[in-house]
């Protein structure tokens, strides 16, 4: 179920990048012509003030919105849209600013569904599930269990996430995009509204996710303590166009930076 | 105290993964099956096999096929009685056609008609979903409804335009047509809803069943981790189907013995959304409970009644038994919106740490 | 006559309808003015179900049933001697029990529920209401008292292109009422402050809440807002007909009326209706002979499916787009 394309990207190459993409909702232009790229191997934040078009970039490169224009190179391939499930196939996965589980199943189906695309035994083998399906399955929860492992949530695998608090569901899903071991994991807000000690937590298991699998990351913050630790590169949008992109120590101090934060007349 | 998994050690996944991960469940439908195969036909009357069993099971094997879909898959579907009439009226077009190949598997194979026509109705789902799609299966439903009736070619031209069951035997003993015994009706109605929801249930447990709850709980959460809605929902729509197209063959075939449209008519499809909903959306256990319920209702009522000293006239019962039903609907959305099967769950979990509260 | 072997199916169903309704004008106006009628009552009940949707969300199936049981009320009560304009005094009052009980006993535990959780409740609801319905006033078919009522009967003829075009005063008395309670509707939603506050519960149940809208009292209030429109269509519709329990399943044809005209559109109600109700009738008279009749009964749902394939959000709706 591999892209034919699969070029093996060494660490430090490009794997996406996106340029002169711009997207609009009827009149609305949500971005306007932007253009950067995610190294294999780093962590990339994508940082803005609220309504900067952050999340409509994310949806743009696992192909739930289509950019009116602009190109979008993944793995070597150009397109002119991705398509969700190319993205998926690909190796693109990704949590959600609103923690979107299922959630009326289990913290375990969570993540097993998360190991759908790489399960391949047909819907014959799953009517008589004895044989082949069921081994594929014991394989998969092998896998499964050990994200739980990584992730410390051990106590709630049989919980109807739903029922979790919002701290643990963030990281319930944060196992399921694992699940999917992707290339390219992209993280929308996945600290928004936790306490400094989850907060914590979660930024270690994104470094870990980082150094322990070589995962590519592309995240969404708000918390500038946060991005400048973990970000190797960050690029910032301000109503839709980007007005920086490098270290966080250059960002940290370019003026555009400065006065799309503090406010400036325009 | 003495439902209770204190000492059961699961030592790999495998055993983890089990229907019934714990043992007196497992000893239980054990017991449930040897009953319902080894006493309940040599004890029941022929009245208690004709009138009750044999419909119940065949009631409850309709509800699991559009639990499937709308317990499982979320997609809501008032068409159900027009899929039962699929099933129904390509079996009795096969068996007519083709006598030479058994009657009971025509009546499985009739369950493929119905998957086929169940993906034709589906594939708006591509673009519409909720009420919208309620409505594209309501068409089904009243598109159906009117072959049933206008197309005689389907009952072979019978002037009374139904579907009339001939006789047909299995090793010399009638299994269909007026001379078949209800013991034997019974079994192969027994034995095919078993087998049907033993793979219902490994299709629920595994990847397929994942896909289809994570279409039904965050549509677009599942398309961006590679689910492909439409195949996922066409999948669901085709096995739905494919049980209600066997149930309505068995409504017929081995239960009504003969029937007009009517039969699969809207009100059929209310009656086992109803059964869907007292019983729990997205369960099976509950799929049976449903059925047995809602069929038993209209015959348990007026003998409650007459116990109470209120015999009631049979219109009467009726009219009580719908408001009851509805009651019952409103009564579960609110107090448990999955239905018996999670009061099921509740009683057990109760018996688990019994004497102790929790 | 004019088709030949090759294109006869296509030319039956392309070529001989237009030409049946060119040659037969009288006829093709007699047919779209039924249509015309039988869609306002269409309209009718798809407005009580977009009063309820818009102020609630709730897709409350049991909208049909109302009007049957609304209709029954009235009959009921005048069987048993009640005058009959004070019959219709009460079958209102009726169904202002039947919206408050609704909201106390189904809505309000339900709020936040899924919407198909509150769809399944109409649907015990309308269970509910069948039972109740036919076990206090028998499940036979009534006669409505439209002589009572001061419903004006008999037919106007009129000639028109060398044939003759019947109305019915029933009809047009049905068409009259049904425009004024649109125009009622309309001025109750956009002047009043009741209306303004069900406009703003539409948008947002939570901010409607922190502005202090009581929801209760706007949930009773567009419930008995749909039960009067269920007494009025099941007035008209019993006049036209009979007042049967048989109407709950025809009332079913509101749904693609909605379809078309969207969930929370009045104006759309109104417009899908009339062209699900001209669209039935003039299909069933020009291209249902070629079906084997009948198809009256499914062809508002299958244009109702086609249309959704091409326009998902309905006439006047607004193209939705999805956000994660």
């Amino acid at each position: 179920m591999r892209a034919p394309d699969e070029t093996t990207i060494k660490a430090g190459q490009t794997l996406l990048s996106v340029q002169n993409v711009s997207l609009s909702f009827g009149g609305v232009k949500a971005i306007r012509d932007v253009s950067f790229d995610i190294k294999k191997g780093e962590i990339r934040a994508i940082i803005g003030p609220n309504g900067a078009g952050k999340t409509s970039m994310l949806n743009v490169i696992n192909g739930f919105y289509h950019p009116q224009e602009g190109e979008i190179t993944f793995k070597g391939v150009k397109r002119k849209k991705m398509r969700p499930h190319d993205a998926a196939t690909g190796g693109i996965a990704r949590t959600f600013q609103n923690v979107a589980l299922f959630r009326s199943m289990t913290t375990l189906d969570n993540i097993m569904a998360g190991r759908t695309l790489r399960m391949n035994k047909n819907f014959f083998w799953q009517l008589l599930r004895y044989g082949p399906a069921e081994r594929e399955e014991i394989e998969h929860r092998r896998k499964v269990e050990e994200i739980i492992d990584f992730l410390e949530i051990q106590h709630i695998r049989r919980v109807p996430v739903g029922r979790l608090p919002y701290g643990l569901q963030k990281r319930v899903e944060l196992g399921r995009a694992l699940a999917m071991e992707p290339e390219l994991l992209l993280l929308d807000e996945p600290m928004a509204g936790m306490n400094l000690e989850e907060k914590e937590d979660m930024c270690r298991y994104v470094i870990d996710v980082n150094n322990h699998y070589g995962t590519t990351i592309a995240l969404i913050e708000h918390d500038m303590g946060v991005v400048m630790d973990l970000a190797n590169r960050v690029v910032v949008l301000d109503y839709g166009q980007k007005i920086a992109d490098g270290t966080p120590d250059e960002v940290k101090s370019n003026q555009a930076v400065i006065d799309a934060y503090l406010g400036v007349a325009h | 105290m003495f439902y209770r998994e204190a000492g059961q050690f699961k030592t790999n996944y495998r055993a983890d993964m089990a229907v019934f991960p714990i043992s007196q469940d497992r000893i239980g439908i054990a017991i449930i099956l040897i009953v319902a195969f080894g006493v309940i036909p040599f004890t029941a009357s022929d009245f208690m096999l004709h009138a009750i069993m044999i419909p119940f099971l065949i009631f409850s094997l309709a509800t699991i096929g559009l639990n499937i879909l709308t317990g499982y898959t979320g997609l809501l579907s008032l068409g159900t009685g027009a899929f039962m009439g699929v099933g129904a009226y390509s079996c009795y077009k096969l068996a007519t056609n083709f006598p030479e190949v058994h009657i009971i598997i025509w009546i499985v194979v009739s369950g493929f008609f119905s998957a086929a026509v169940g993906i034709l109705f589906g594939l708006p789902s591509l673009r519409i979903k909720g009420f919208y799609l309620a409505v594209a299966t309501l068409a089904a439903q009243f598109f159906l409804s009117w072959c049933f009736i206008r197309i005689p070619w389907l009952v072979n031209y019978n002037v009374s335009n139904a579907i009339e069951v001939q006789r047909r035997s299995l090793f010399g003993i009638p299994v269909t047509g007026p001379e078949a015994q209800p013991v034997t009706r019974y079994l192969i109605v027994l034995s095919i809803v078993v087998v049907m929801t033993w793979l219902a249930s490994n299709l629920v447990r595994g990847r397929i069943g994942r896909m289809w709850m994570a279409v039904r709980d965050m549509d677009i959460a599942a398309e961006l981790m590679g689910i492909r809605l439409l195949n996922t929902k066409l999948l669901a729509f085709a096995v739905s189907s494919f049980y209600c197209g066997v149930a309505g063959a068995m409504l017929v075939f081995l239960y009504y013995g003969s029937a007009e449209a009517t039969a699969f008519s809207i009100n059929q499809s209310f009656a086992i959304l109803s059964m869907v909903i007292i019983g729990g959306l997205g369960s099976l256990v509950g799929s049976f409970m449903g059925a047995a319920l809602i069929f038993t209702l209209p015959i348990l009522l007026p003998q409650l009644m007459g116990s109470l000293g209120l015999p009631i006239q049979s219109a009467t019962a009726e009219h009580i038994t719908f408001m009851v039903v509805g009651a019952l609907i409103v009564f579960f959305l609110i107090v448990e919106p999955h239905g018996l099967a999670r009061l099921w769950q509740i009683a057990k979990q109760k018996l688990r740490v019994w004497p102790y509260p929790y | 006559m004019l088709c030949v072997k090759p294109y006869n199916m296509l030319c039956k169903i392309f070529v001989i309808p237009f030409w049946e309704m060119w040659d037969l004008p009288d006829i093709f106006v007699q047919t779209l003015w039924e249509g015309l009628v039988g869609g306002t009552l269409y309209s009718l009940i798809a407005l009580g179900f977009v009063l309820v949707f818009k102020a609630s969300g709730v897709f409350n199936f049991a909208q049909g049933i109302m009007v049957v049981f609304a209709a029954l009320s009235l009959v009921g009560l005048h069987a048993i001697g009640v005058p009959a304009f004070l019959a219709l005094a009460l079958a209102a009052a009726i169904m202002f029990v039947l919206a408050v009980t609704v909201e106390r006993v189904v809505l309000r535990p339900l709020v936040n529920q899924p919407d198909i959780i509150l769809f399944m409740a109409t649907f015990g609801l309308t269970y509910f209401l069948i039972g109740f319905g036919e076990l206090i006033f028998g499940g036979d078919p009534k006669v409505m008292i439209t002589k009572e009522l001061y419903i004006p009967t008999g037919t106007y003829s009129i000639d028109f292109a060398g044939g003759r075009v019947e109305l019915q005063k029933l009809d047009i008395t049905a068409m009259v009422v049904a425009s004024t309670m649109v125009g009622v509707l309309a001025i109750f939603f956009s002047k009043t402050r009741i209306g303004r506050a069900l406009r703003a519960v539409a948008d947002s149940h939570k901010a409607a809440l922190s502005v202090g809208i009581s929801l209760n009292q706007i949930w009773v209030i567009v419930w008995f807002a749909a039960g009067l429109v269920a007494l009025v269509t099941g007035v008209m519709w019993g006049a036209r007909s009979e007042v049967s329990f048989a109407l709950e399943i025809i009332a079913l044809k509101a749904l693609p009326v909605l379809i078309l005209g969207g969930f929370t559109s009045i104006p759309g109600a109104i417009v899908g209706g009339l062209i699900i109700g001209v669209g039935e009738k003039v299909g069933e008279l020009y291209w249902g002979p070629l079906f084997g009749r009948g198809i009256e009964s499914w062809l508002a749902f299958m244009i109702a499916l086609i249309f959704l394939l091409f326009r998902p959000q309905g006439l006047f709706g607004e193209k939705i787009i999805e956000r994660v």
